[in-house]
Parts: C-alpha cells; sequence; structure tokens
C-alpha cells in the first residue's frame, strides 16, 4: 500500500489531467489579474488589453475542466478523496472563472480613468492589489500542491483585503467631497476596488474548497471578516453595502 | 483503531453484537478480534478485499459453518440476548430468525410455490389459505407477485436469474426472521435486476436488520446507513455510510475505496 497511486492507470492520467488544467487556469488567471493592476498602476494600455484578451482561454478551459469533471464523475465513480478533490475543482474552477472576469473588468475600466494629475493617490489601491495578488498566489499554489496549510493561510488573510476595500472606500469618497471633478475617476476606482474585494473573495472561497478537499473537514461558515464600509462615518450617508 | 459513528451507535436497538469474536479454518486464524453492533432495522453492508473475512463474519451468524469439520469461532453474538455461539443453540430455529441470500440465486428444485412454502412448513403448521396468503404476501413484497401470480406452480427454474434471486430473498423472508443476510446478492444480476433488488432493501429494512456483503462500493455507498470495511481478518474502521465513502479516517479504507490498493 506504500504506492498512492490507482490501479487504473487512466484514472490516474485522468486526475492528473484535471490538476494540471486547474493549474493552467490558475496561472491564466493570476497573470490576468497582474496585467491588471498593471494597467491601473502604471497607465499600461497594452496590459490592460492583454489581460482581457485572455478571458476567452479561460472560458475553454472552465468548459474542459466541467467536462472532465463530469466525466470522471461518471465513469470512474470517485469516492473519498478523489470525490473531494473532483467537486472541488468543478467548483474552483467557477472561482478562476469569476476571478478572470473581474480582472478584465479591472482592465477596462483603467483605460477609461482620466485621472486629475496629483490629486489622488493609488497607493491604497495598489497595496490591496498586491495583498490581493498575494492571496490569490497562494490559494493557487493551495490547488496545485493541495496544501490546507495554504488554504488557511488564504481564509485568514481574508480580512485584510475586507479591512484594504473599508480604508480605500473612504479615501476615494473623501477626494469626490472635496473635489466634485474628482467624482468620475473615483467612481471608476470605487468599481475597481469593489471588483478586487471580490477576486479576494474569490481566492477565499477557492481556498475553504482547497481545504474540504484535502482534509474532508469543512472551514467555519463564519470567516474572519473586517469592518463593512457601511460602518464608517464619513460614508454614513453612502450606504454602501457591506462587502459581503 | 476502529471508529464508530455516534449517530449509529446512538440508534435504541442492537439486533446482533458482535464481541470478540475469532474465527478460525483449521489453522488458520480468518477473523481477528471482532466487534461491532449491528443497529436494528438498519442496513450494514461490509467491504473489503477479497478474503477479508467479511463473508466469514456472515456465515458466523447463522452458524453456517457448523456444517463444516474444523472451522470454530470464539467470542460471543449476541442475538437477543442470547450468544449464537453457543453449543446447545437450536440451529433450525436460528437459521429461520437469520435467514441467508447467497450470490447466485439458488431456488429449490420445485414449484415457485413450494420454494416459499418449504420452509415455512418447516417451522409453522398453516392450512392452505394460510399459506396461500403467505406466498401471496411474501411475493409482493418483493415485487415478484405481479409477474409469477399466473404460474406459481411452474419450476422456480424457469425465472429469470433477477426472479429467481427476488424468489430466494422472498423464501428467506417467509419464515418471518429478524435478520437478514445477504452476501453480493446482486453480483450475478443485471443492472434493472440490481436495481429491484436495492429498491427491495429499502423496503425491507424497515422490518428487517440487513447484513450485506458487497464488492460493489455504489451499491454499498446506496443502500447501507452502516459501513464496514474489512482487511485481513480484521475490522479496520465502522462508520455512517456518508463518511466511510466521502471521508473516511484511516488511510487503508481511502486505499480501498478509492481503487488505490497496492
Amino acid at each position: 500500500m506504500a504506492d498512492r497511486s490507482h490501479i487504473v492507470k487512466s484514472y490516474e492520467q485522468e486526475l492528473g489531467q484535471l490538476r494540471s488544467m486547474m493549474a493552467q487556469m490558475g496561472g491564466i488567471v493570476e497573470n490576468q489579474v497582474a496585467l491588471a493592476l498593471s494597467a491601473i498602476a502604471d497607465r499600461n494600455e497594452e496590459a490592460a488589453d492583454a489581460a482581457a484578451r485572455q478571458d476567452p482561454e479561460v472560458d475553454q478551459l472552465e468548459r474542459e475542466v466541467e467536462g472532465l469533471a463530469i466525466r470522471l464523475l461518471a465513469l470512474r465513480s470517485p469516492m473519498a478523496g478523489d470525490l473531494r478533490e473532483i467537486v472541488a475543482a468543478l467548483k474552483i474552477t467557477g472561482d478562476l472563472e469569476r476571478i478572470g472576469d473581474y480582472a478584465s473588468s479591472i482592465a477596462r475600466r483603467s483605460l477609461r480613468i482620466r485621472m486629475p494629475e496629483n490629486q489622488i493617490s493609488l497607493s491604497g489601491l495598489r497595496s490591496m492589489g498586491r495583498l490581493v495578488q498575494e492571496n490569490l498566489r497562494r490559494s493557487i499554489d493551495a490547488i496545485t500542491q493541495q496544501d490546507s496549510n495554504r488554504a488557511m493561510e488564504v481564509w485568514h488573510s481574508d480580512r485584510a483585503v475586507d479591512e484594504y476595500y473599508t480604508a480605500l472606500f473612504r479615501e476615494l469618497v473623501t477626494y469626490m467631497m472635496e473635489d466634485a471633478r474628482n467624482i468620475r475617476a473615483c467612481t471608476e476606482l470605487l468599481f475597481i476596488a469593489k471588483n478586487l474585494e471580490r477576486i479576494g473573495d474569490h481566492a477565499t472561497n477557492i481556498a475553504e474548497r482547497v481545504f474540504y478537499a484535502v482534509t474532508g473537514d469543512n472551514l467555519p461558515s463564519l470567516r474572519p471578516r473586517g469592518a463593512p464600509a457601511s460602518a464608517l462615518t464619513v460614508a454614513e450617508t453612502m450606504q454602501e453595502p457591506d462587502v459581503r | 483503531m476502529t471508529e464508530t459513528d455516534p449517530q449509529v451507535a446512538k440508534s435504541p436497538e442492537v439486533a446482533l453484537a458482535v464481541r470478540n469474536l475469532n474465527f478460525y479454518y483449521g489453522e488458520n486464524h480468518a477473523l481477528h478480534d471482532i466487534s461491532i453492533d449491528f443497529p436494528a432495522r438498519r442496513v450494514t453492508a461490509m467491504i473489503g478485499p477479497s478474503g477479508c473475512g467479511k463473508s466469514t463474519l456472515l456465515r458466523v451468524f447463522n452458524r453456517m459453518y457448523d456444517l463444516y469439520p474444523g472451522q470454530r469461532a470464539t467470542g460471543e453474538v449476541i442475538f437477543d440476548g442470547r450468544n449464537v455461539l453457543e453449543r446447545d443453540l437450536d440451529l433450525n430455529i436460528l437459521r429461520a430468525r437469520v435467514g441467508m441470500v447467497f450470490q447466485k440465486p439458488t431456488p429449490f428444485p420445485m414449484s415457485i410455490y413450494d420454494n416459499i412454502a418449504f420452509g415455512v412448513r418447516l417451522h409453522e403448521k398453516l392450512n392452505k389459505a394460510e399459506m396461500d396468503a403467505r406466498v401471496q404476501d411474501v411475493l409482493t413484497r418483493v415485487a415478484l407477485w405481479n409477474e409469477v401470480r399466473d404460474r406459481l406452480n411452474a419450476p422456480a427454474s424457469g425465472l429469470s436469474g433477477g426472479q429467481q434471486q427476488r424468489l430466494c430473498i422472498a423464501r428467506s423472508i417467509a419464515t418471518r426472521p429478524e435478520v437478514l443476510l445477504l452476501d453480493e446478492p446482486t453480483s450475478a444480476l443485471d443492472p434493472i435486476s440490481t436495481a429491484r433488488i436495492e429498491e427491495l432493501l429499502d423496503e425491507l429494512k424497515e422490518e428487517f436488520t440487513i447484513a450485506i456483503v458487497t464488492h460493489n462500493m455504489q451499491q454499498a455507498a446506496r443502500c447501507a446507513d452502516q459501513v464496514a470495511f474489512f482487511y485481513m481478518g480484521r475490522l479496520i474502521e465502522v462508520d455512517s455510510a456518508d463518511r466511510m465513502f466521502t471521508n473516511p479516517k484511516q488511510q487503508q479504507t481511502q486505499d480501498y475505496i478509492t481503487g488505490r490498493f497496492g
């Protein structure tokens, strides 16, 4: 029993294929997010285009992962750890696809922003972007290495993402209150921040699914979370809904 | 080493309580210190590779092994307050109360009607009308009545494999047992007949305690409330079917049910 591979080699191969497709999909989506962030931070239009161009490939991979997962469920009747991994892959692929969409959306918005120079600092958005990117990287590592500890790290740091989002929300509202000419750009930036927050959330979903697939246990249903943006005094009248 | 599901353990009644059971085929020590409860009116599936002892355990419950010299059991199997292994137990009564169905359908070489009446006559004195009612009742319960009502006097050997197996189940419940032992009852049947038997198990468990040995993992997952995994004569793990197939605790169980047994 030292050998942990399946007696049926084609089953093992198909599971390997599923894992490599997930890794590939994760890699593309990670790249999309990196390009989208570079599009905002460096005003890089090429990066923005490149991020959006990868969408069809991600969609295609999502369909392929689903197809293979359904095939495995139908033909192999997977059990225990295999069953958990395949079902997790089915759901994770949806999370990755959504992350790709949000990245494209960020990239497209970045092209629309006409920044009133020197008035708005993007440093908060950059920091939030770096943290989300880091969380996404860790959750994708957790997938490829089937690492529940990694998954746990992501799960714990989602709170920090929420806090960044809340702080950014306050900051952007302040800019808008200071000068109405900021409203257009800040609205786009608010959407971008929201998209980043969503990406962080999906990364946390992925972490939860990996944790279940690897350990067979669920993480607690309540995530550690930051204060909702609506709790802030400056934003009181804005009624930004809760992060989730 | 074994884990017991608290839900199953909490079940009000235990139909069969196995305690420190050891079994020997001559020199061969086939079951090692098995302790497990079979909750009343639940389906317990026993899984494990060939030779793991699951069928042996089934054969202990109705003392089938008594038919073979050199085979012996030690320990306890408590059924209705008595140890089934006691030497002076009336085996005819035991076997009427603990029915058994085998892998291959084993109809007697007689009519469909007599296949059922035969066992009943050994234990009960019924008049013709009562016997007719009993035959119809059990054939209805195994969903065979409509298929055979017009040919009750035809030889049972003329039935299809699936029908024969349902007849054998009807035969074993005709003596009104409390426990039903099924040793791979569907391994020789087509998928439709298999589905019929599985449907039947769902109905029968309302009334009987069922112990089923199966090599079909999906069948165990579908039919059983409790699943026990055996390996090399030892009980490795017993848990609810849900947990056993999504999140078994023992690595050996995980390896076996996922098909990784080297």
